[in-house]
């Protein structure tokens, strides 16, 4: 009901719902109406919903884990950066802020929301979710969603370094959403391409059928596109079981040059398989995008570690911004 | 002479009765043949055999050859094809480990100052599987009243070969042909041929490759009877100058009939049918045999047919870019002039040196673009035809591969064919690969290294050498001999080396192995050639007073998703001239189609798949295309660097 809930409201003004345990904010662009809701409870954006089509399935959560492939294994990346495997399974969200036109409120969950009426409206929205991993030592991370009145969401993830902390296999943010897409379509590098092989990438737009996981004797992290300016995903099937017809729509991102890949398993999902059809029936679409990504090596599989240009260091911040539009 | 089962054992015993190996070349029997690519001269026996499997020497039906024997309740398998994959034995896959380890405590025979008894250890062992096979046959019509041989072009490991009750000849080597000649066995019809192919012999000692374990007559079994006079072994050697103009020497062996004279007609022409040589051989009619090369069957004679270096003029160089190949062609004709023989062979110039340290094709720095290809396919192993070589060509032509490593054995014929004529350059690999007896988890410990310095495996490992040379001579996109892989050394890989340099083919030979013991530096291998050296050490070697022109015969191990940093490699290329790229590790990914009952697919399966142990697991998948041939999506990167330096 969400979706629909906007009436009375103006082009270009966001329709504020300061609820009990979500923020909801409503508006439409091009006749499109969109709705997302921001979780209290989750520890990030609960709905993002677009012309009708839910986007999520699971609040996002900043990623750390990449399905080791044969060369990490070999090289004792796992046995040296494990924990970061376990921090990408369990993460605590320890705090969210809410700004209304660049202004802090103090949070607005119940009973503080009592101030505010139906008739909420702001220019924009912006929620920080703030994250304490379970490693040792704990970092935190900041992602924060701002909603302009044309319902783009850009989307802000800062990693605070720590020396203590091992090397990373990636850092992003992995947004699962319902079913399967049925494509996706980006403007970056042909085939797949990682920090270290990425020469032979042919810049263009191309089109990808389906969720196709590589298949690689044994499953591993796959399908990451470097040097990305967009990425639409197409969906024609949701959950939503009032809704009948099947009807495809896009949910647009702008990377500006960031990574990504867009498969139907978690690098968990990936990591537990030793055969491809051990995989689950593909059932989600696990978008990560990354603001940082470990090179995959080549020199030998039994020891040699990605080059040094390629590493991720847990010391270093990492920051990254996108965005999510309403076309 | 009967056959012994001991020879199993016996590393000095590795042929017996076995035709020497000599020139690929094929033969018609006149030009409409030749222009067909077919001759009646050949009988092909691929297809059913009767087949019956045992565990062990022991409980095989050790009489199965005998005429008469009862084999109505033998199984039928497909010939060519593994036993393993016909249901009989377990599929297993390992790399550097021997196949026993953990099941048989063995040490190859005189090792360890012969202290280890190896009487009965692989004919006496309780698992050493046999596959006994029985063909039967009669004479298609092209080859009665001739003389006969059977090629078997792969058989792994160890074959014992009867016709019509009478022991035919015992060999060794998984990959190259072994030809015994039938002669003296044969009938027109009612042949019965019976095969006794053995897992392990001492040969697995020396083969141990890494890959999956079969046994079985894989490659194909081909009767062929040869003409009346006939080109045994052929040795073309063209020669390019420095100034672009050609030579053309050629050697030959001939077998005729006694007291009969005939010619050899030589000729080279042209793609454009223009003939820039004919030579004319005449075969005297000399009584007496060649001392020391008495053909076996009475009523022949071995005589040899040399014509000297002829000069053709100017011609156009072989190479990856323009892979330019002339027809030579011998015609053998009989005292009244008609044509018993053809023999066509397409053959290129080029030429392959060393300068300042620098390997040079026609003049110009070698540059290898490479990759290391097994033979594969997930449907039958190792047993490939020419559909998969023709597939492979055109993903090497489509992605810039210029050059292959035949690791480590001797492909199929046709291939180096085909190499001939894409213009692949070809390191052909010698059967040999022993790192089991000294590569202990990955750390070199050779206290039982075979071949090493031993001289009662010497011959073994000589033998295997003159085979892939004698096999492959012809072929001019074979730029580098290589000694075999991962074997250690020792001066038995350096009698290999020196066996190959004594050719003066001009051709480089090539040996990793020699890093590991730098005494034999001067004697063994023209180039320096390492397995997966970072590209920093790559480059302290060459700037280091370096002796050796160098070349990865391995890189960028593509295991799973993997080729990331070749850029490094590639560098180098521009920085040193004395460096001339590498050979990617590897084509193919070895896994095997299963069918899988609980998602009711076909699925790929890898090594520790089939109970196998111990096994290296997925380490049997390091392709640049998967199992099926896909490529990888790693395989842009290669097309990418293996495009900067053509």
């Amino acid at each position: 009901m969400a979706c629909t809930d906007n009436q009375g409201m103006q082009n270009g003004k966001l329709h504020v719902v300061y609820g009990d345990v979500t923020l909801g904010v409503h508006g439409e662009r091009n006749g499109k109406r969109f709705s997302y809701l921001f979780s209290y409870a989750t520890g990030g954006p609960e709905s993002i919903c677009i012309d009708g089509r839910e986007w999520l399935y699971r609040s996002p959560r900043p990623t750390f884990w990449r399905a080791t492939t044969d060369n990490d294994r070999g090289n004792g990346f796992p046995l040296r950066s494990g924990m970061w495997l376990s921090a990408d399974l369990f993460i605590k969200c320890t705090g969210v802020q809410v700004r209304a036109n660049g202004i802090e409120l103090p949070l607005p969950c119940a009973p503080e929301n009592n101030r505010y009426s139906e008739d909420e409206r702001a220019e924009t929205i912006e929620v920080t979710y703030t994250y304490e991993t379970i490693t040792s030592p704990q970092t935190e991370i900041f992602v924060s969603y701002q909603v302009s009145g044309d319902g783009e969401i850009l989307i802000k993830v800062h990693y605070y370094g720590k020396k203590e902390l091992p090397e990373l296999p990636a850092f992003g943010l992995r947004m699962i959403m319902p079913t399967c897409a049925d494509k996706y379509v980006y403007e970056g590098l042909s085939g797949e391409t990682y920090p270290d092989r990425k020469a032979g990438g042919v810049k263009g737009v191309y089109e990808v059928q389906g969720l196709p996981v590589t298949p690689y004797l044994v499953p591993q992290d796959c399908g990451v596109h470097m040097d990305t300016e967009w990425l639409k995903v197409y969906r024609s099937t949701g959950l939503d079981n009032s809704q009948k017809e099947k009807k495809e729509t896009a949910l647009h991102f702008e990377l500006n040059g960031l990574a990504f890949s867009c498969l139907p398993y978690t690098a968990c999902e990936l990591e537990n398989a030793t055969h491809m059809e051990e995989l689950p029936p593909a059932r989600r679409t696990v978008l990560c995008i990354y603001g940082a990504v470990r090179g995959v090596g080549g020199i030998d599989s039994w020891g040699s570690d990605v080059e040094e240009a390629y590493h991720v260091k847990g010391g270093d911040d990492i920051s990254f911004s996108f965005r999510i539009c309403v076309s | 002479m009967e056959a012994e089962i001991k020879w199993l054992d016996d590393p000095e015993i590795f042929q017996v009765g076995r035709i020497n190996a000599h020139s690929d070349h094929r033969f018609f029997v006149n030009d409409e043949e030749m222009g067909k690519g077919k001759t009646v001269l050949e009988q092909s026996l691929n297809g059913e055999w009767k087949f019956c499997y045992s565990v062990c020497a022991k409980e095989r039906p050790a009489d199965f050859y005998q005429d008469g024997y009862p084999d109505e309740n033998f199984d039928r398998i497909m010939v060519p094809g593994h036993i393993e994959l016909a249901g009989y034995d377990k599929i297993h896959y390992i790399n550097t480990m021997y196949p026993w380890e953990g099941h048989y405590y063995r040490r190859p025979a005189y090792t360890l100052n012969g202290q280890k008894c190896w009487a009965g250890m692989f004919s006496e062992a309780a698992y050493n599987p046999v596959g006994s096979y029985v063909k039967e046959f009669d004479l298609n019509e092209g080859l009665l009243h001739r003389r006969v041989l059977i090629c078997f072009e792969g058989v792994e490991q160890a074959m014992y070969l009867w016709l019509n009750g009478s022991f035919v000849g015992y060999a060794e080597d998984s990959f190259t042909p072994s030809e015994f000649d039938l002669t003296p066995f044969l009938k027109d019809k009612g042949n019965r041929l019976a095969v006794e192919v053995h897992k392990r012999s001492t040969a697995a000692f020396l083969e141990d490759q890494d890959f999956f374990r079969f046994f079985g007559i894989f490659r194909n079994v081909t009767l062929i009877a040869k003409p009346e006079i006939h080109v045994e072994d052929l040795w073309a050697k063209p020669e390019l100058s420095e100034d672009g103009k050609g030579s053309l020497a050629v050697d030959m062996k001939l077998t005729m009939p006694e007291g009969t004279t005939g010619r050899a007609e030589i000729s080279l022409t042209d793609k454009g049918g223009q003939m820039l040589l004919c030579h004319n051989l005449l075969l005297p009619g000399d009584r007496k045999p060649m001392p020391g090369q008495a053909e076996q069957k009475s009523g022949y004679r071995e005589i040899s047919g040399e014509m000297e270096a002829v000069d053709v003029g100017e011609v156009i160089p072989w190479d990856h870019q323009n892979p330019y190949l002339y027809l030579l062609l011998i015609k053998l004709y009989d005292e009244t002039d008609r044509l018993i023989e053809t023999v066509p062979y397409r053959i290129g110039f080029r030429r392959i040196e060393i300068k300042d340290k620098i390997i040079l094709l026609n003049g110009r720095r070698l540059i290898i673009n490479g990759v290391n290809r097994h033979e594969w396919s997930a449907e039958s192993g190792r047993c490939i035809g020419l559909g998969e070589m023709k597939t492979d060509m055109q993903c090497f032509l489509r992605n810039n591969i210029n050059a292959v490593r035949t690791c480590h054995y001797p492909d199929q014929i046709p291939w180096y064919y085909l190499c001939d004529e894409n213009g692949i350059y070809m390191m052909s690999e010698t059967n040999l690969e022993s790192h089991g007896s000294w590569q202990k988890k990955g750390a070199a410990e050779p206290s039982w290294n075979v071949p090493g310095s031993l001289p009662q495996w010497r011959a073994a490992v000589l033998d295997r050498a003159e085979s892939n040379f004698e096999y492959f001579k012809n072929h001019t996109s074979v730029l580098f001999w290589s000694l075999g892989n991962e074997s250690f050394v020792g001066d038995d890989i350096e009698a290999m080396n020196q066996y190959f340099k004594d050719k003066k083919d001009g051709r480089l030979v090539h040996y990793e192995g020699v890093c590991c013991n730098r005494a034999y530096e001067d004697t063994v291998s023209d180039v320096e050639s390492r397995m997966y050296a970072k590209p920093w050490e790559i480059k302290e070697y060459l700037e280091n007073h370096p002796k050796k022109p160098y070349l990865l015969c391995e890189y960028m191990h593509d295991m799973g998703n993997s080729i990331g940093g070749m850029g490094s490699y590639i560098k180098l290329l521009d920085e040193f001239e004395m460096y001339h790229g590498g050979f990617i590790w590897d084509y193919i990914d070895q896994a095997l189609w299963v069918w899988d009952e609980v998602t009711g697919k076909r699925v790929l399966h890898y090594g520790g798949d089939f109970d196998d142990r111990p096994a290296d697991y997925e380490f049997s998948g390091n392709g640049i295309v998967f199992a099926d041939r896909t490529e990888k999506p790693a395989m842009q990167e290669v097309k990418y660097y293996y495009g900067l330096h053509r």
